[in-house]
């Protein structure tokens, strides 16, 4: 099912939770929606489920403004980041709710019902544990428990609340894989927040950056990780160095090395620029003054190295083959030239 | 957060339909018998209602009800105190059973409250003739009354603490402990302005109980106008008399004690919320 | 005493704080005056009567039906709570309105205001000249002095329980198990009745039975409007202060006795519902 979203704006008292949301969400596309926490992802999610009323906007169901369809006939499969599982009901009967509470005329027979479960409860490999109450399972088995909750309605779009928030880290990096290739099986349009980038790039086909109720960029994992469009998300993603730079007639000045830019040609006056460590190489001290850096600690990475480099222009994080050291005879203490390969260049406000 | 949940807003067909039963039964069960209590105490005037309570009989019920819950609130202070700090602090066999027993006289009626003091006091009962031969009176005197009393509100101090000093743990006390404060000046200065608005509380319930108990004072108290009767018990003798100005006049200061304690109560709620919240 | 010897040497080693053996000795000498001698007393006179005294005295007509009318009443107050209270419990936690925090406050009347005066207000209110007992008069109702008058004075004394036990549980409930049913396709109906109602249960039951418990010992508001007529509208405890006052101690321990026992039960059932909503709810 395609839905957009046009417009939303949500405040929650004085705080603005969603402030313009465009997005198309295609057919059959795994989609996340990463941000840090007050971004408005869960918001947006909740919004396009029908939990919450937006103030201004629409979100179409296929082209039909979802407003004027019941909670109940938009067939939204909604995993809470808790779960929201039933206590006093079985795993079996928490699964089978959401055909027991159909109308007497669309209600399948129990047989049917029964039958459902037992092969939902098989798709999420929990087989034979329908007896069960919730508060006997894992986590991780809880998780799944309720995402086969909100597959039993057969629904139209799945959306997942922070679904591996509350798991530890091998039982979460187990689900990512499973959840991946049961996509891959059922292929329903799928939205889930996250706030762990590793999760989105992983999992999602697409990828939605939201800072501060507004959406920073949509692009594939690699589009994302390859050109962050704003500061912000190379903030987030994390991991690269922020250097204060000076850029003139589109080139810029990044400790000590002259690159050229995507600012216009003409364009003059300070930036900050993000160079990733993995970007960045170390020489001789060539007699130039404004490139030498002095080597604070070296952490050997298996092949690679660590670098802790202090800068005139700040500390800077560089990732560099060991044998290169060894070449240039760099070691703890001793000055080395930084090189820049690679930077994006964002002007300072 | 709840109220912008629009799944789970009722709607308002359900609210006009509900919030008028509630309007209905918290306006039959409690609204109107309050507000009878007033206007019977006030329907001869201010000045029938100031003569009401300004009378011998009244004022000995009023010292009487102010003497025995002056001494049974303390009493009951002082074990709350110590029954909260065994439980609350240490770990023994049996502690489960003792909360039990603590928590007995609130489920025992109160007539039977009074009942187990005649037994053991009265003219019939186990000490009855030995306390006859030293003269001493305990029943249908002041000991008497005290001791019901004592029995009825003897749970409540102890049962407001338990919780408090359950849940804020031992390690303060020990870090004083550390510090080379003696285990008075721990308690002193480390544990009691811990507890200290919940013991207020569990004060208030307690004295609030104290002054207005009726069933356990009345089987104990002989009802001897002037010298045995308390406040309730005073209004009783006055209803069964008739004297149905009197009788609510003084149940009326009773009723506003009640109304104090209340306001009282949710006053510590509040402040005790805000203190959390900060 | 073993219990407070073997108590003292488990608790001090355990522990750098004083005071162990101090607060227990108070605690258990306090408990031991005031409530295990005297109740050990009671228990004893009653055995004195003998079984065969206890089932005669329980099988008296004028006891059978004085049980009858505590219990029937207790019973109907305790259901006409437990409706009331949980709509109550409802509004005060998931509306907001002007007047909630009062009202919030004002449940808790009844555990306030001492039980005679909360009597002497209802027999004025409901007696045949009273502003309610005019209008049921009308009708040919008779409230007051009859059946129908304890129980109204057993829903007033059982009112808070119900709400204050269904309260918190209604406050911690987490909205996104409603959520989870309505996105599902439940409808507002089906979401209270089988996922709201079932998850406040143990809640709700307890809540009841501690208004029965209530309401079968209770004595001060009772009496002044139950008429008191033998066989008809008297209730066990005034049963017991009656036999007192005739100076029939063995028969009026006998009776208290029976009480304690239904208290007993009653104690355990509510125990026993607790366990099992911890047992169930797995916390």
């Amino acid at each position: 099912m395609t839905i957009e979203a046009l417009g939303l704006e949500k405040r929650f008292g004085s705080f603005a939770a969603l402030r313009g949301v465009d997005l198309k969400v295609e057919p059959g596309e795994l989609l996340a929606l990463l941000g840090p926490s007050g971004s408005g992802k869960t918001t947006l999610l909740r919004s396009i489920a029908g939990l919450e009323t937006v103030d201004r906007g629409q979100i179409l169901y296929e082209g039909i403004d979802a407003d004027t369809i019941s909670l109940r006939d938009r067939r939204v499969g909604f995993v809470f980041q808790h779960y929201a599982l039933f206590r006093h009901m079985t795993i079996a009967d928490n699964i089978a709710f959401g055909l027991k509470v159909r109308p007497r005329r669309e209600r399948p027979p129990r047989a049917e019902i029964n039958a459902r479960v037992e092969q939902l409860l098989e798709l999420v490999q929990l087989g034979g544990l329908g007896g069960r109450f919730p508060a006997q399972l894992s986590g991780g088995q809880r998780q799944r428990v309720a995402l086969a909750r909100a597959l039993a309605i057969e629904p139209r779009v799945l959306l997942l609340d922070e679904p591996f928030g509350a798991l530890d880290a091998r039982v979460r990096k187990e689900l990512r894989r499973w959840l991946r290739r049961l996509h891959e099986e059922i292929h329903v349009t799928t939205i889930f927040v996250t706030h762990d980038q590793d999760e989105a790039f992983e999992l999602a086909d697409r990828v939605v950056v939201m800072n501060d109720g507004k959406i920073e960029q949509i692009g594939s994992p690699a589009e994302i990780y390859d050109q962050p469009a704003t500061e912000f998300v190379y903030e987030f993603l994390g991991g690269a160095n922020r250097l204060p730079c000076h850029v003139e007639g589109g080139v810029a000045l990044i400790a000590g090395t002259r690159l050229t830019t995507d600012l216009p040609r003409d364009f003059t006056g300070d930036a900050v620029a993000f160079v990733r460590p993995h970007e960045i190489g170390v020489a001789r001290p060539n007699g130039h003054i404004d490139d030498v850096a002095q080597v604070r600690s070296i952490l050997p990475i298996g092949p690679d190295a660590r670098l802790d480099l202090e800068h005139v222009s700040g500390h800077i994080e560089a990732l560099v083959p060991r044998e290169s050291l060894d070449a240039a005879g760099i070691g703890v203490g001793s000055r080395c030239a930084v090189r820049i390969a690679r930077a994006r260049v964002f002007p300072t406000s | 957060m709840r109220a912008e949940r629009p799944s789970l807003i009722d709607p308002w067909p359900v609210r006009i339909v509900v919030g008028a039963l509630i309007v209905g039964f918290v306006g039959l069960f409690l609204a109107l018998p309050l507000y009878t209590l007033f206007a019977q105490a006030f329907a001869k005037g201010v000045d029938a209602y100031l003569r009401a309570i300004d009378e011998p009989a009244a004022w000995a019920a009023i010292k009487l009800t102010l003497t025995v819950a002056a001494i049974a609130v303390p009493l009951n202070v002082v074990f709350g105190l110590a029954a909260s700090w065994c439980i609350a602090k240490f770990e023994f066999r049996g502690k489960q059973l003792l909360t039990t027993l603590i928590d007995l006289p609130f489920s025992v009626s109160p007539v039977i409250s009074g009942l187990i003091f005649v037994l053991l006091f009265g003219l019939q009962g186990w000490l009855g003739p030995w306390l006859r031969s030293h003269d001493v009176q305990i029943i249908f005197a002041l000991p008497g009354i005290v001791l019901a009393t004592v029995f009825v509100t003897f749970p409540f101090v102890a049962r407001e603490l338990i919780p408090i000093m359950e849940a804020q743990g031992t390690q303060e006390e020990e870090a004083a402990r550390l510090l080379g404060a003696s285990g008075w000046q721990t308690f002193r200065r480390v544990t009691l302005p811990n507890v200290k608005w919940g013991l207020l509380y569990g004060v208030l319930l307690c004295n609030a109980r104290a002054m207005g108990e009726f069933g356990a004072v009345s089987v104990v108290s002989g009802h001897v106008r002037g010298r045995t009767n308390t406040m309730p018990l005073h209004v009783e003798i006055l209803y069964n008399e008739y004297n149905l100005t009197a009788a609510f006049a003084v149940a009326s200061l009773l009723a506003l004690l009640a109304l104090a304690t209340l306001a009282a109560k949710a006053a510590l709620e509040w402040r005790g919320r805000t203190e959390i919240a900060s | 005493m073993t219990l407070a010897l073997d108590s003292v040497r488990r608790g001090q080693r355990a522990k750098v704080l004083p005071g162990f053996r101090l607060t227990l000795g108070i605690t258990l000498a306090w408990l031991s005056a005031i409530v295990l001698v005297p109740m050990f007393a009671l228990v004893s006179r009653a055995a004195g009567v003998g079984f065969d005294g206890m089932i005669a005295s329980a099988t008296d007509a004028r006891v059978l039906a004085s049980f009858r009318i505590t219990f029937g009443a207790s019973l109907i107050a305790a259901t006409i709570n437990l409706v009331f209270g949980t709509m109550l419990a409802w509004a005060l936690v998931r509306w907001r309105f002007p007047g909630r925090r009062l009202l919030d406050g004002f449940v808790d009347l009844p555990f306030a205001l001492p039980t005679a005066v909360a009597g002497i207000a209802l027999t004025t209110l409901w007696a045949k000249r009273g502003m309610l007992g005019q209008i049921a008069d009308g009708y040919g109702l008779q409230i007051a002095f009859a059946p129908p008058g304890i129980a109204i004075a057993l829903v007033f004394i059982g009112l808070p329980f119900v709400v204050r036990t269904v309260q918190p549980v209604l406050e911690e409930l987490e909205p996104e198990i409603e959520e989870a049913a309505a996105t599902l396709g439940a409808s507002r109906l089906q979401t209270i009745a089988r996922v709201v109602l079932p998850e406040l249960l143990p809640a709700l039951l307890t809540g009841f039975a501690l208004a029965f418990a209530r309401a079968v010992g209770e004595y001060g508001s009772v009496i002044f409007i139950a008429g008191n007529r033998p066989g008809q509208t008297e209730i066990v405890p005034l049963l017991i202060v009656t036999k007192l006052e005739q100076y029939d101690y063995a028969g009026a321990a006998a009776l208290a006795v029976l009480m304690l026992l239904v208290s007993f039960v009653m104690l355990l059932a509510i125990n026993l519902l607790q366990r099992w909503a911890k047992k169930r709810h797995g916390n």
